[in-house]
């Protein structure tokens, strides 16, 4: 069914016009259609995110829904008293590193899975599915004896190797997707003009796969940088803590303190946001109108 | 074999991007001891300790503290997975609550000889040393006492005029303060840490002494508890917010800090919290109320303070930092900050002291002959979990209504009897 | 010579996963599997050793708990995929249009996915809190919806949809970018309307991501433990208490490892099952 709506359509392509979307109309229906579940979404994402600025910025004990006067005590406190400078540094070396291993092993793993059909193809999917299955708290003793061994307990190295192993998985699978979504056509178009495989990737499916790097490599790094568990276990080193550690250490037992909760959140999570701010536009920008012309 | 080497590749590679790794032994060329001390409260403590060890390293320049806080709520977790993996601190800070768990992995090593040549020496609260020393079956001191703690109520002076003395005053308060739409006498504890809160209370409703009969049978469902905890379960939604249901310390504080709550039950350990949201004049505290006859009852706090650990390399540099914190200047200033009870006897006459209020009153019941003392068993290691992970959401239920006060407390009792009489069994006692 | 190298190609590509899962993963999982079969619990030391199926047969015949985790773990799944999986692609859909400040919207309605589990929890907590949190100003000061064994459901779900729904929308939106604008066009010629359109043309291109995103969600659903475990600890009385977080509860709070590691294997065997069963359901990967 599907198959014969593409065949279909893809033969009426050529007297389709060339113009990907209509210009501009007037359009009521956009209204109801676009702007008012947008409208409502954004309530529902910035409603929590509001709550946050006002404790964050508010004098502890006021009650007010407004943060005014507006304080940055509970940010001096995060920064200075808890040390968040130190462990925001931590956090983007493990998390760029984490990116940057788990991106690029899932681009080779996952342009295996979706261009090759080879023997255990199948099995390296439910092995990759199967790790999954498993909660990382049941896996800390034995993970802690391995880096032990390896001499990098207390080592960033051990959440570097920690959160990319955990990280790649998911990011296979999903790069996978990915690949195969982008037309083999192209490939061996590519192929046919003399450029090796390699080559040919690199030149012709790479760009194209912006918005699946994009993707994974963002879920791999916004797992890394809120991995709590890993950075408490594997390191017991003050100045060689993350984020995570930090933003646990404002509630607990004998302390509630949800102005530095709400401070340390806004560290945690405002460059998070910006950095994906920027980048999520590749989301979408990532193929070019003509390249599946050829 | 291959594949390990590809798994050290990595590694190689991971710790030449990040430019570092395991640094353990760079001090030897400086001749300087490096000894790591864990803080079982990271966060808010951290200061406190980042002044004491300053304070430690100045006069003793050869020994270079490490510090290293770990978050109250995963200190239990990351204690257990270093233990596992054969990496523990130098010294940590523990409870009694937990201690039998680390004794139990054989982690640490007794303070005793150290005790007996160390300058404090005879300065340590006897009544907390015995509290530690009855946590293991060998009669060992495997902890030092920093402070104590103890179970008050805190409430709004504004709204209370008077401290009750019994729990029908308290009963009786915790009614008349209830003020609709939205004013509550009192907050229950629902949430987590719920067991030990209502433990406190029962018995010293109940002024019973012992957890635990001459045949080794819980105490916990005696008919006295069983009628306090229909009371104060009856609060429920009556004096009390309906939201106490999911209540642990941040969420009851944080209740307790709008103002509208006229009593809430804690230790002292949440006097800074307090005062942050109230303003120092404003708050008050009392010991749990009276039992029968006027007797006082109090149901003995964890005892925390410091282990070190058997695995260290550098003991003696360990006892030293130890005995700093523990000598009468540190273990001072440590108490002072947190408005907890000293273990030092020479601290606990300091001036400061004798300035806050709650505290003097809490040394002074805790230093009454009147007061009686019930010791939980902290001995048991299974005592944390059955008061935590078994019996915290069956609270919840007699809260909700779902579980009867007598059923909620056979349980809790037939839990505690068991585990006391396995124990019994397995340590040949 | 060629073809032998030819046919190495997709071993060498996976073989630094294949690597890093033997170095770092075989051990700790078939430790979890051995301890599965010990009676391990650091509570009761005098009473380690082998176990047999002891730990199973205590989950299947003598514990009530792991059923009703179970259930509610099947109900959280469900629920949340489901919802996850809706609003994430009609949030796909209303993005991937041509509007003025979209990238900033998109940005906007992204950004909870950035967020940790301890903090989306903290927010969370704060909102719901009656004294913190927002509901007072709705005119509802006292509801203690985590409190209340009728509201807490619905509460949990939404504060996880708040950071799950950007995951779906994200993978939806990138899976929109391969879909050829042409085919929409041609299908406007051919008369089919906004609906068809979606229908014939979108549903069918974003079949393999959808089918991805539903199957790594629901795994990442099922094992989530730390929002529910900081939100609610599986309560009111034990009402939000998925198995994971039983897991957790009887291996790291009650350090019953060996039993732990037993409910952790059957939660491992039921998402085995469930995805092997999945994946053929799909079909995935085929019709291609």
């Amino acid at each position: 069914m599907s198959a014969d709506v593409m065949v279909r359509t893809r033969t009426r392509t050529v007297s389709a016009g060339t113009r990907r979307r209509p210009a501009k109309r007037k359009d009521p229906g956009r209204v109801l259609r676009l702007y008012i579940p947008l409208g409502l979404y954004l309530a529902f994402t910035l409603v929590p995110f509001y709550w946050m600025l006002v404790f964050a910025l508010r004098p502890a004990g006021s009650t007010d829904p407004v943060p005014w006067p507006i304080t940055f005590e509970h940010f001096e406190t995060v920064w200075n008293d808890i040390g968040y400078a130190v462990f925001f540094k931590n956090s983007v070396i493990v998390g760029v590193w984490s990116l940057l291993f788990t991106t690029v092993i899932a681009v080779m793993g996952g342009y295996a899975l979706a261009r090759y059909r080879f023997r255990g193809r199948n099995l390296f999917m439910v092995v990759l599915l199967c790790t999954q299955f498993i909660p990382g708290a049941m896996m800390l003793i034995p993970l802690f004896s391995i880096f032990k061994s390896l001499g990098l307990i207390n080592s960033l190295a051990s959440l570097i190797i920690a959160d990319t192993v955990f990280n790649l998985p998911l990011s296979i699978i999903l790069m996978s997707g990915f690949i195969s979504a982008v037309p083999f056509t192209v490939e061996e178009a590519a192929m046919v003009d003399g450029c090796t495989r390699l080559r040919g990737f690199l030149a012709i499916v790479l760009p194209q796969l912006r918005p699946g790097l994009i993707a994974v490599g963002s879920f791999a790094f916004i797992h890394t940088w809120n991995n709590f568990l890993f950075a408490l276990m594997f390191v017991s080193k003050q100045d060689s803590f993350t984020i995570p550690v930090g933003l646990s250490y404002t509630i607990g037992e004998y302390s509630a303190d949800f102005g530095a909760l709400a401070a340390g959140g806004v560290v945690a999570a405002l460059p998070v946001v910006c950095v994906f701010a920027v980048v999520q536009r590749y989301l979408v920008h990532g193929i070019s109108a003509g390249a599946v012309k050829g | 074999m291959k594949l390990k080497v590809a798994g050290a590749a990595l590694a190689v590679l991971a710790v030449a991007a990040t430019g570092c790794g395991s640094d353990s032994g760079s001090d030897q060329g400086s001749g300087k001891t490096t000894i790591t001390f864990w803080d079982n409260n990271g966060g808010t403590r951290t200061p406190i300790y980042q002044e004491l060890i300053k304070r430690f390293e100045a006069a003793n320049p050869s020994i270079h503290v490490e510090y290293v806080g770990i978050p109250i709520s995963s200190v239990q977790q990351k204690y257990d997975t270093a233990i596992a993996g054969g990496d523990t601190p130098d010294v940590g800070g523990v409870t009694t609550s937990y201690l039998a768990n680390l004794t139990g992995q054989q982690a640490l090593e007794p303070a005793d000889e150290w005790l007996a040549k160390s300058s404090v020496n005879g300065k340590l609260a006897t009544s907390m040393l015995d509290s530690v020393r009855k946590t293991v079956p060998d009669g060992k001191l495997y902890l030092v006492p920093n402070t104590s703690n103890m179970d008050v109520v805190w409430y709004l002076k504004d709204k209370l005029q008077k401290a009750p003395d019994t729990w029908d005053e308290f009963f009786g308060s915790a009614d008349e303060l209830t003020k609709k739409p939205d004013e509550y006498g009192y907050t229950i504890r629902g949430g987590a840490g719920s067991i030990f809160q209502i433990l406190a209370e029962m018995y010293s409703y109940s002024g019973i002494s012992e957890f635990f009969d001459a045949s080794g049978k819980s105490t916990v469902n005696d008919p006295k508890n069983v009628e306090f905890l229909t009371k104060m379960a009856g609060l429920y939604k009556k004096n009390t917010p309906e939201a106490d249901v999911t209540n642990d310390f941040p969420k009851m504080v944080a209740q307790f800090g709008t103002g509208k709550i006229a009593m809430m039950h804690h230790n002292l350990g949440s006097y800074n919290d307090h005062v942050k949201a109230h303003g120092k004049d404003k708050i008050g505290a009392f010991a749990l109320p009276t039992g029968p006859g006027g007797k006082r009852t109090i149901v003995a706090n964890p005892v925390d303070g410091f282990a070190v650990f058997k695995n260290s390399e550098h003991k003696e540099a360990a006892w030293k930092f130890v005995e700093f914190l523990v000598s009468h200047d540190s273990n001072s200033y440590w108490n002072e900050q947190t408005g907890q009870i000293p273990a030092n006897t020479d601290a606990q006459g300091d001036s400061w002291l004798q300035g806050l209020e709650h505290l003097k009153t809490a040394v002074e019941t805790l230093n009454d002959p009147n007061t009686q003392v019930v010791s939980p068993p902290y001995y048991l290691p299974q005592f944390s979990s059955i008061t935590k992970a078994d019996t915290e959401p069956l609270f919840q239920k007699v809260l909700l209504g779902q579980m009867t006060p007598q059923e909620f407390l056979d349980t809790l009792a037939q839990k505690l009897t068991d585990a006391e009489a396995e124990w019994k069994k397995a340590t040949g006692g | 010579m060629t073809t032998m190298r030819r046919r190495a190609v997709p071993y060498l590509l996976i073989s630094p996963t294949v690597a890093l899962i033997a170095a770092f993963l075989v051990y700790p999982i078939g430790s979890v599997a051995y301890y599965s079969l010990q009676h391990r619990n650091l509570t009761r030391p005098w009473a380690d050793g082998f176990a047999g199926l002891d730990n199973f047969r205590r989950m299947l015949f003598e514990d009530e708990l792991f059923w009703h985790s179970l259930g509610f773990t099947a109900k959280w799944v469900i629920v949340e995929v489901g919802l996850q999986l809706i609003l994430g692609l009609a949030l796909a859909l209303i993005v991937n249009e041509t509007f003025i400040g979209r990238g900033l919207a998109r940005s906007l309605v992204f950004s909870p996915w950035a967020v940790s589990g301890v903090l989306t929890t903290g927010i969370w907590i704060l909102l719901y809190t009656p004294s913190t949190g927002v509901l007072r100003f709705l005119g509802q000061p006292e509801a203690a919806v985590l409190g209340n064994p009728d509201t807490v459901f619905p509460a949990v779900v939404v504060a996880e949809l708040w950071r799950g729904v950007p995951f779906f929308a994200i993978l939806l939106l990138a899976g929109l970018q391969g879909i050829p604008g042409e085919l929409y066009e041609a299908a406007a010629v051919d008369g089919a309307g906004r609906v068809k359109r979606f229908i014939h043309v979108t549903l069918p291109h974003l079949r393999d991501a959808i089918v991805l995103a539903t199957l790594l969600r629901g795994v990442w659903e099922f094992n989530n433990v730390d929002l529910l475990y900081t939100l609610t600890g599986g309560g009111p009385a034990q009402e939000t208490m998925t198995l994971p977080l039983y897991v957790a509860q009887r291996a790291v709070d009650s350090k019953d490892f060996g039993y732990g590691s037993a409910l952790t294997m059957a939660g491992f065997v039921i998402l085995l099952f469930c995805s092997i069963l999945y994946l053929r359901l799909s079909r995935f990967g085929g019709d291609r």
